[in-house]
């Protein structure tokens, strides 16, 4: 029973990372129709913007977290600027941003790797070692700082779709552009934005995963499947989806690796057959969109 | 107020609109008749910038030329519209509807979002009733006056109407006219797209015919109510112009 108890919280810990790529996607998907793998290399970007502020300048987490969110905001709003922004102006074809997008994915891996190296880099725990218990759920502080962080965002987002004139613009534009643009809404500001958010989110994502992996340059295309994944189960139409489909991605992988009886490299084959029960099955995911496109 | 010289334009290559002339004064209210297909929603797109590929010519609002402005800043300079097809945001409430409708409202010109709200609701209580409603499950002539209150959120000079009356029961219709005629006395501003012409003549004060992307008759309401040849006009207009061509 502790077993699995301390099972489930590492579950809710990865599942919060995987979440908040998902709700990254997301973000960006819903006003623009662009699916962003760009997402999974925000996130390694954040890590290792981890490594420059918080190992390096030896910065305090307080000051270190926001720096790398608003760095990779940043990020974001260069990779609109840069990779979609020209194509929205020449009508483009729908799927090119996704290309383009494919093709900022190699330049950010490329650089990361030239900039720090192809060596594994770490970041220290914000809370050190300590193990925390509440009742019989026990786990690393580290996992508890995830899981409130991740909770916190995920509020803050939702928040932000639902009850600011902002996040109804955001909506209004996933629900019709034309719409939206007739109403005076600013669609390149929309998308800019999008962009921007996303980015910051994912940043947030790679600066929590950092102490508790190694950082390393190869680390964004893993993070951009699992979060795509769990787009997918959670449905992209609603924010708490995404966190949905992280936790029940994270809950089959981490249950398969350790109780099936198959060898653990088979096991990393789960996600990936419930992405394929999933776009079968329920294409539109657990939670529906209210009347998007 | 607005005026525009020799206008084109189109979707892909192909030009839907040429040579087109049309002006508006303020407190104007002006008919845009025409067949399907004429034009007439293409040219309230151009205006406001909106879902066309190409577009040339001059479009001068209080003497300046918006072609090139973009379509939130053309809305922000004092331009509505209430679209074909209403486009209202169905899954969302009638409230959030109107509150995304004052996107571009002016707060520096002493507009208050309450006060638009009021000026919304006095016009059309039963969207007061149904602030709450999902737009999507409102009638459709609750839905037309949503579109047209949405609109007006943003406290506009000139409004464009593109067929509000298409698939209302009369009763609805003879509700929206009269708001539309109280907006008129209030000195609002308008360009209504209209395909029957009993209605166009009823409100309007001049009327623009549409043929085949091009203004084929520009009258005063008045002298377009004596035409002779009224029941038919669009035939007659579009048989004149063909014998044109030819000769
Ligand atoms: N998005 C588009 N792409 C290509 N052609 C278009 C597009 N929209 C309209 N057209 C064409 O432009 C012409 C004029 O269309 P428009 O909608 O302006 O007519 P209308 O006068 O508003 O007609 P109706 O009274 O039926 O609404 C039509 O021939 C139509 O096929
Ligand atoms: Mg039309």
């Amino acid at each position: 029973m502790e077993d699995f108890l301390e099972l489930m919280v590492s579950v809710c810990e990865a599942g919060s990372i995987y979440g908040l790529v998902a709700l990254a996607y997301q973000i960006v998907l819903r006003p623009t129709g662009i699916i962003n793998f760009a997402a999974g290399e925000w996130a390694a970007i954040g890590a290792f913007a981890a490594v420059s502020f918080i190992t390096w300048w030896k910065l305090p987490l307080i000051i270190g977290l926001p720096m790398c969110i608003l760095a990779v905001g940043l990020v974001g709003w260069l990779t609109e600027v840069i990779a979609v922004q020209p194509l929205l102006k020449r009508d483009a074809p729908e799927l090119s941003p996704v290309l383009s997008l494919l093709g900022m994915l190699i330049i950010y891996r490329e650089t990361v790797s030239s900039v720090y190296g192809v060596d594994n880099l770490f970041v220290p725990m914000p809370f050190g070692f300590g193990r925390v218990e509440l009742g019989s759920i026990a786990g690393t502080s580290q996992s508890f700082f995830i899981i409130i962080t991740v909770v916190f965002s995920f509020t803050l987002v939702w928040l932000f779709f639902e009850r600011t004139m902002w996040g109804k613009a955001f909506q209004a534009v996933a629900i019709n552009r034309v719409a939206a643009a007739l109403l005076g809404i600013n669609l390149r500001l929309v998308t800019a934005m999008s962009f921007a958010i996303g980015g910051a989110v994912a940043g947030l994502a790679g600066v929590l995963l950092a102490p508790i992996t190694s950082v390393h340059f190869l680390m964004g295309l893993p993070l951009a499947v699992k979060g795509f994944t769990a787009l997918v189960i959670g449905g992209v139409g609603r924010v708490e989806g995404a966190l949905l489909g992280g936790l029940l991605l994270a809950f089959v992988e981490k249950v398969t690796i350790r109780y099936a009886p198959i060898p653990s490299g088979l096991a990393l084959g789960a996600p990936f057959l419930l992405l394929i029960l999933f776009l079968l099955l329920r294409p539109s995911g657990l939670l529906r969109a209210r009347g998007e496109q | 107020m607005l005026e525009i010289r020799n206008l084109s334009a189109g979707f892909g290559k192909v030009d839907v609109l040429r040579g087109i002339e049309f002006h508006v004064e303020a407190g104007e209210l002006i008919a845009l008749l025409g067949p399907n297909g004429a034009g007439k929603s293409t040219l309230m797109k151009s205006i406001i910038g909106v879902g066309i590929h190409h577009r040339q010519g001059e479009i001068m609002l209080d003497g300046e030329n918006i072609i090139a402005a973009s379509s939130h800043d053309i809305i922000g300079r004092g331009l509505a519209i209430v679209p074909e097809g209403r486009m209202i945001l169905a899954p969302m409430t009638v409230e959030d509807n109107l509150r995304l409708g004052a996107t571009r409202l002016n707060r520096s010109q002493g507009h208050s979002l309450a006060e638009m709200f009021e000026y919304v609701f006095d016009l059309f209580p039963r969207l007061h009733e149904r602030s709450d409603q999902i737009a999507g499950t409102l009638s459709g002539g609750e839905q037309q006056m949503l579109a047209i209150g949405r609109a007006l959120m943003s406290a506009p000079r000139i409004l464009l109407l593109d067929e509000p009356f298409l698939g209302l029961a009369p009763i609805v219709v003879q509700e929206i006219l009269d708001a539309l005629t109280m907006l008129k006395e209030a000195g609002l501003t308008q360009v209504l797209v209209e395909q029957k012409l009993d209605i166009a003549l009823a409100l309007a004060s001049r009327a623009y015919v549409l043929i085949k992307g091009e203004v084929a008759l520009m009258d005063t309401v008045k002298s377009l109510a004596a035409r002779k040849d009224l029941d038919n006009l669009y035939f007659a207009l579009a048989s004149v112009r063909e014998t044109e061509e030819i000769s």
